[in-house]
């Protein structure tokens, strides 16, 4: 596993260089590339984005440290961050979210037993009118109820017993 | 524009310079304390910690005409931001309107303050910083009576966090101030400090490898403003309240950084004064605050039990210990029958005090030979001729001005200068280092861009050629780069010696004279010739009278009666052996025995520069006092006293009774020294920024100079002498024959150096040799990085593993001085290197 | 009911996410125009409309461009699409529904300064939007409407879209700019301002604007400034998307001129009380960062209008508005903002760090009943102590909603802290 010198990677890696007058500029976007490639942010991933933007990796790590879009842990092949900001809590997502943790039997940020599902709450995701909902590995799920999670948490079940763990 | 502008402070209308940051301005004119915590005079404002809030206020204009719109009684409108402002981020304008003591700003302080202790351990008392903590103090003058938070609601946070192996991080102590990781980026240009997380979980970390671990790295603790950082080698050793001050020399380079001791009686060391951490000591024309990590945590050899603890006499094969008397007896009378063949060898950590003894034991003698060790370093010369100019200040060049560094590796021989070149060059200096191979210097140098400023620089790499054809051709061969230097407002050449033999290093010194006279750049401040001679006192050496050619007519010439003093000639030069060997008597007096105890009639004890008081010349020309700290080792007596005590019973007159004795007497013979007292030495004057004493939470804890800035030596082109051009002699690099390449010695900071070893913190830090060769070179033999190499040159063989590398020119591979067990040639020299089947390094 | 969309077009006009159809409802006569112009002339046709930001803070836009140095060879347009105040989802509909829209009128923007090229900051969470504009941006680019000489006016300019990746401080203007250029994502110390040279992106002059103020600019090029001006009141002009949530049955963005009333929004587009029989209580008009009121009949009558709710002590804002009945208990929403705040505070200033986790941890103890009198008015202080006092808005945003909850309604507080006694 690696990103340097990946094929699957190559392109988005320049094209993301070629946006910016600065290499630093891409410490973002190369940073998503290292978590698809690895599931989480880690060390190896660091250090290749480092090298490949002339960094020291103290400066990527402070960078994946400041964004919680990064993980820093490994996570569930699913990753699913519901939303329990006011106005999705005016509309239940708090027990909703407290619903889904039971459901899948893990705590706050804990990872289901099969390696499957990650859950945590995030502060609003700009679909307050939609609660309650949440976002699975950066994709936006919306209008939820029970039913239609379990459905989802179903689906998933299959669809990811092949899939590698990742983002996007 | 006029060079000043006033402001209102309080009422009071003060006039500041022009340009200046509003917190620095009103403490320099007015003395008025503006706290801060984020804030440091030293680094680029960033407005964070909220602590220096004040009301701002500047004249109205009218919007259609620009003029200032005045009251009735004429005196123009004062239009207050309605919000506090930062006094940090604030430069100075004039009209501006500053309140410091009304009650918002008053409140502002308390709230920070308030602010900053909900998260703070209250535990002052078994805090490292506790007694000079800027947190402590400000809570005491602006902070709240008790803390509002619950104290279960605060943090735990690890408590001993180690940043790499020198530097401790406390996480519930530490206050985001960012003071550390600015200066790693801003001032040192390693960015392996930085914060992680966000909001009230952010914390500093390092992810580099390794870790925080530059060569400046103590630094950070003087300046972090609570007892966060904290460095491994005195975390927790005593209290600020315990420790006495003393001021001193850093004993290693040819900075002369000011340090403070801390000193305090200790148990582990029959209850003697000992060295319990060093300090900075504020001289902003010579390490403005800083120091490096090497003088920070080197001190443990002044209290090794390795040094030399008695005089030692030979009786047969074996030395036997002995005492002065009868020691100062039987030498006296050696050095008689030398029929005037003595001659001396003295290395440059030896103060002015003892080498003027010392001339004047070999001249009572009848000896007139003064060697000065190492002899490798031929610039001292030219720089008492054309050195930087008297009132120069490094921290001063900047924009218009240049730096051509050559011939050497800054940051490995004299850090302190490599750090502020460095920010010469952030400060718009162009910046060039000529080498023949890769430096740190030369990275920053290329830089381009930061901190998000563009800096200008340039590299020149040599070849075999070597640095004076490469000097001698600028114009032909780099004409921009030349014409540059040139055309500076103010040029500073740094010439070493690196890849250089004696004669080369002079040769060089005289090419960069030359173009310095020429170009008009000597005999005046922020111009003119450094040289990183070894050790503190090489200047001292050759105002002294003590030369490398000398030393090395020594070695071709050995006479009857040698005095070696603290100079290692064993562990520096291969040959040493074999020429000490025709000597008759070796009279050696040093710290550590090198090995010379072995041919030497007499082994005899040196202090310290910590057990005594006497004085450097740094590289600048600075004359610097150090002060008596540390209580004695064994028997140790000063060079000078030594020196003196054997001149007496020559008969050639009496012991000067204290080393001021010793320095007036010299000032009154060597010129260059007229009308210098030890008491002009001590004298300080007011420096800026003011971090002195009280200040902790401004500057941080340099002390601020009680021992004097000491007082820097003309060079002649300062007195309108020398100033015509010299020729250049021929010099010609040691010609490498067929098969054969140019083995450079060069200079680790981190080596086994025997006054270096026991502070066994940094041993961690030393890495290991390597014989770098340039990668063409390698494939050509066959050599991969790794691969054990064999080095035969100057009659010596060594065993190293190879780097190879595309930052060296071709034909020239180095060794680091002073980390094998067998000396590297003193100088360059032809040499061949083959590779090591491996099976015959696993035999060995 | 008069609803006019300039801006959500894209529920009037089927697929106007195609360039096609975008193209064929006056899609990029406003750039064909804006470039037959003197970009001086676009600066003032877009100030004469008194368009004003609509990130928040309601600077009027055509002045903001105006103070772009013209000589300085390098400028940039960083359009604000962090969008990630609580309760706000409009530009995310904008730029779903109607992203041409929004790309020409950065692209104006960027004539009118001479720019060198658009950066367009979405945050991370609208990766599907991200890629969903790239697209459109490659499409622009195969017509020569982006990249080298534009529509052949000579004119060049380049549009880029960057993630961000979960900060709500990116929105700020000059956290988003460090981010950006690849720092953490913290406030920069102003001055100098991001159209100031040294302030901006990269250290050049650089306009930010909010996607929803640049959406509207095609529309003032095509119509004119005078068209624009017509809608709304004197000081408000031109149509806001207005994003409902909460306890409404209808929640959703209604974009309506401005000036409407609170009342005609809530109970004629947005349908009024979700649980009929409950009925309105409190209401944050400006997402969790501006003051909360009480929903009265006074405040219900107000026009939603920069200069109109500040007398009501409130803000328009971003106008999020966020709608809580009667059966909501303030001090639980106190919590909920106040927790937002404390994870979304970046750290660097520390009125904003310290404060932040301090109301946290403080008003938690109160909801769960160990509270005493004592520490309502101590928050109260807190929050007062941190505003004003920060590098960036931030820190007054977290205290507003301290301050203004036990203001408007302490009976909320008193209940916890008593019921423990
Ligand atoms: C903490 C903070 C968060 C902000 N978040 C946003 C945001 O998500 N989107 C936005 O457009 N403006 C946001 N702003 C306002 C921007 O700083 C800036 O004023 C705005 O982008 C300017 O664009 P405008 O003039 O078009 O409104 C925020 C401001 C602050 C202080
Ligand atoms: S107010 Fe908060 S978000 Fe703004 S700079 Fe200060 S800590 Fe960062
Ligand atoms: S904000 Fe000015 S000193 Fe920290």
């Amino acid at each position: 596993m690696a990103i340097i010198g990946n094929a699957k990677y190559q392109a988005r890696i320049k094209r993301h260089l070629a946006k910016y007058p600065t290499k630093r500029s891409a410490v973002m976007p190369l940073l998503y590339i290292a978590q698809e490639e690895y599931g989480w942010v880690n060390q190896a991933g660091i250090n290749e984005v480092a090298q490949l933007l002339d960094l020291d990796p103290t400066q990527v790590k402070s960078i994946a440290g400041f964004y919680t879009m990064y993980s820093e842990k490994p996570k569930g092949k699913y990753w699913l961050q519901v939303c329990t900001d006011l106005p999705c809590a005016l509309q239940g997502a708090d027990e909703f979210h407290a619903w889904l943790k039971e459901e899948l039997g893990v705590q706050e940020g804990g990872t289901s037993a099969d390696g499957m599902f990650t859950v945590e709450h995030v502060m609003c995701l700009a679909a307050c009118d939609k609660a309650p909902m949440l976002q699975c590995n950066f994709h936006y799920v919306e209008n939820l109820d029970k039913d239609s999670m379990r459905a989802l948490l179903a689906k998933w079940r299959v669809d990811g017993a092949g899939a590698a763990n990742g983002s996007a | 524009m006029s060079d000043t502008v006033t402001i209102n402070l309080d009422g009071k209308d003060v006039e500041v310079d022009a340009g200046a940051n509003l917190v620095d301005a009103v403490k320099w004119h007015a003395g008025n304390d503006i706290p801060v915590f984020c804030y440091h005079p030293k680094m680029e404002p960033v407005g964070m910690c909220r602590m220096c809030l004040v009301e701002l206020g500047s004249p109205a204009r009218d919007r259609a005409t620009g003029e200032v719109m005045l009251n009735e009684d004429g005196s123009p409108q004062i239009r207050y931001f309605p919000k506090l402002q930062t006094a940090c981020t604030t430069t100075v304008s004039d009209g501006l309107h500053v309140k410091t003591q009304t009650q918002p700003v008053i409140d502002a302080r308390n709230d920070v303050l308030e602010f900053l202790l909900s998260s703070h351990p209250l535990d002052c008392p078994i805090c490292d910083k506790g007694g000079e903590c800027p947190l402590q103090n400000l809570t005491m003058r602006h902070g709240p009576q008790a803390s509002r938070m619950y104290f279960d609601d605060k943090q735990n946070l690890a408590k001993h966090f180690p940043l790499g192996d020198l530097i401790f991080l406390d996480r519930e102590r530490c206050i985001q101030c960012a003071r550390c990781v600015r200066f790693q980026d801003e001032l040192v240009g390693d960015d392996v400090l930085a914060f992680h997380e966000r909001g009230r979980r952010l914390q500093i970390i390092t992810n580099s490898d390794p870790g925080f671990d530059t060569y400046f790295s103590g630094n950070t603790t003087d300046i972090c403003p609570v007892g966060a950082l904290t460095t491994a080698d005195f975390r927790f050793g005593a209290r600020p309240w315990e420790l006495t001050e003393v001021p001193s020399i850093s004993p290693w380079d040819a900075a002369g950084e000011n340090i403070s001791l801390s000193m305090r009686l200790d148990r582990d060391f029959g209850g003697k004064a000992l060295i319990k951490r060093v300090m900075p000591r504020q001289n902003e024309r010579v390490n403005e605050i800083w120091i490096s990590d090497k003088t920070r945590f080197g001190h443990h050899f002044t209290r090794s039990d390795e040094r030399i603890m008695t005089p030692q006499l030979r009786a047969g094969a074996a030395l036997r210990p002995s005492n002065w008397e009868a020691a100062l007896k039987a030498m006296a009378a050696a050095l008689q029958a030398a029929d005037g063949d003595v001659a001396a060898i003295a290395g440059s950590g030896m103060p002015n005090e003892d080498l003027w003894e010392l001339r004047r034991l070999v001249e009572a003698a009848g000896g007139s030979r003064l060697g000065a060790w190492p002899p490798t370093h031929g610039g001292a010369a030219a720089v008492a001729q054309v050195g930087i100019g008297a009132g120069s200040d490094l921290g001063k060049l900047g924009r218009g001005d240049a730096i051509l560094v050559i011939a050497c590796d800054l940051e490995e021989e004299v850090p302190i200068w490599r750090l502020r070149i460095k920010q010469a060059q952030d400060r718009g200096a162009y910046l060039v280092v000529a080498n023949a191979r890769r430096t740190r210097l030369e990275d920053f140098a290329l830089q381009g861009a930061r901190n998000d400023k563009i800096v200008e620089g340039d590299a020149i790499r040599y070849g075999v050629e070597g640095a004076v054809a490469a000097l001698q051709n600028l114009d032909e061969h780099q004409p921009a780069i030349a014409q540059r230097l040139r055309a500076a407002q103010n040029l500073v050449i740094v010439a070493g010696a690196e890849g250089l033999t004696l004669p080369g290093s002079e040769a060089l010194a005289i090419a960069a004279s030359n173009f310095l006279i020429e170009s008009g750049h000597i005999g005046k401040a922020n111009c003119g010739l450094l040289s990183p001679l070894p050790g503190p006192n090489g200047m001292g050496l050759q105002y002294l009278g003590f030369s490398p050619r000398a030393a090395q007519d020594i070695i071709s010439k050995p006479p009857k009666v040698l005095i070696v003093a603290q100079a290692e000639l064993l562990d520096d030069d291969p040959a040493a052996r074999q020429w000490l060997s025709q000597v008759d008597t070796i009279i050696a007096a040093n710290l550590f025995d090198d090995g010379i105890g072995e041919l030497a009639e007499y082994l005899l004890p040196l202090q310290s520069f910590a057990e005594r008081d006497g004085s450097y010349v740094n590289g600048e020309r600075r004359v610097q006092r150090f002060y008596l700290a540390q209580g004695p080792v064994g028997q140790a007596l000063p060079g000078w006293k030594l020196f003196g005590s054997l001149r007496q019973a020559l008969a050639a007159g009496a012991l000067k009774p204290s080393a001021a004795a010793v320095f007036a007497e010299l000032s009154e013979e060597i010129a260059a020294f007229a009308g210098i007292s030890y008491q002009d030495l001590a004298q300080t004057e007011r420096q800026f920024p003011d971090v002195g004493g009280r200040d902790l939470y401004y500057g941080g804890t340099a002390y601020e100079n009680s021992g004097g800035i000491g007082v820097q030596l003309p060079a002649s082109a300062d007195k309108r002498r020398s100033r015509k051009p010299r020729q250049v002699p021929d010099y010609a690099p040691p010609a490498a024959d067929a098969g054969e390449v140019l083995v450079v010695p060069i200079t680790k900071l981190y080596n086994r150096q025997r006054n270096f070893r026991p502070s066994l913190l940094l041993e961690p830090r030393i890495l290991s040799p390597l014989i770098v060769i340039n990668a063409e070179d390698a494939a050509v033999a066959g050599i991969i990085s790794g691969d054990m190499i064999e080095v035969r040159a100057a009659g010596t063989s060594l065993r190293l593993r190879a780097h190879v590398s595309d930052e060296i020119a071709r034909g020239i591979v180095t060794l680091p001085r002073h980390m094998t067990a067998e000396p590297v040639p003193l100088a360059v020299t032809a040499g061949s290197i083959s590779r090591v089947a491996e099976a015959l390094v696993a035999a060995r | 009911m008069g609803t006019m969309h300039i801006l959500l077009r894209g529920r009037d006009i089927e697929n106007l996410k195609q360039l096609e159809v975008y193209e064929q409802h006056e899609g990029f006569s406003a750039l064909r125009a804006a470039l037959g112009m003197s970009p001086a002339a676009v600066i003032d046709e877009v100030k004469a409309s008194g368009l004003r930001g609509r990130g928040g803070a309601g600077f009027p836009t055509g002045v903001k461009w105006s103070f772009i140095p013209q000589q300085e060879p390098v400028k940039y347009v960083t359009v604000n699409a962090d969008e990630s105040e609580t309760g706000t989802f409009k530009d995310r509909e904008i730029m779903e529904e109607n992203p041409y829209q929004l790309i020409e009128g950065s692209l104006i923007c960027a004539y009118a300064i001479q720019a060198r090229a658009v950066y367009i900051y979405l945050r991370g969470e609208f990766w599907d939007i991200g890629t969903q504009l790239d697209d459109c941006i490659e499409q622009l680019r195969a017509k020569g409407y982006v990249g080298e000489n534009i529509m052949g006016s000579g004119y060049s300019c380049e549009v880029y879209t960057h993630l961000g990746a979960g900060a709500y401080i990116c929105g700020e203007e000059s956290a988003l700019l460090n981010s950006l250029e690849g720092y953490l994502g913290q406030p920069r110390v102003r001055p100098p301002f991001p159209a100031q040279k040294g302030g901006g992106l990269y250290k050049e002059a650089t306009v930010v604007n909010n996607v929803e103020t640049l959406a509207n600019v095609p529309f003032i090029l095509n119509e004119g400034a005078e068209a624009f001006k017509a809608i709304g009141t004197t000081q408000s002009s031109g149509t806001k998307i207005y994003c409902v949530s909460g306890h409404v049955k209808k929640p959703g963005n209604y974009e309506l001129p401005m000036g409407t009333t609170f009342r005609e929004l809530l109970f004629e587009h947005a349908g009024g009380p979700l649980h009929g029989e409950r009925g309105f209580k409190a209401m944050l008009p400006s997402g969790g960062s501006g003051p909360i009121v009480p929903l009265t009949d006074e405040v219900l009558d107000t026009p939603m209008s920069y200069e109109d709710c500040a007398n009501i002590g409130t803000i328009i804002g971003s106008a999020s508005i966020i709608i809580m009945d009667e059966s909501v208990d303030i001090t639980w929403v106190a919590s909920k903002v106040t927790k937002f705040f404390a994870h979304e505070s970046c750290g660097k200033c520390t009125p904003c760090r310290e404060g932040t986790y301090w109301l946290d941890k403080v008003i938690d103890r109160i909801l769960d009943g160990r509270g005493s009198p004592d520490d309502v008015r101590r928050i109260a202080d807190v929050a007062e102590n941190m505003a004003g006092t920060t590098l960036c808005a931030l820190g007054d945003f977290a205290a507003n909603p301290i301050i203004h909850t036990i203001k408007q309604f302490p009976d909320d507080f008193a209940r916890h802290v008593q019921a423990e006694a």
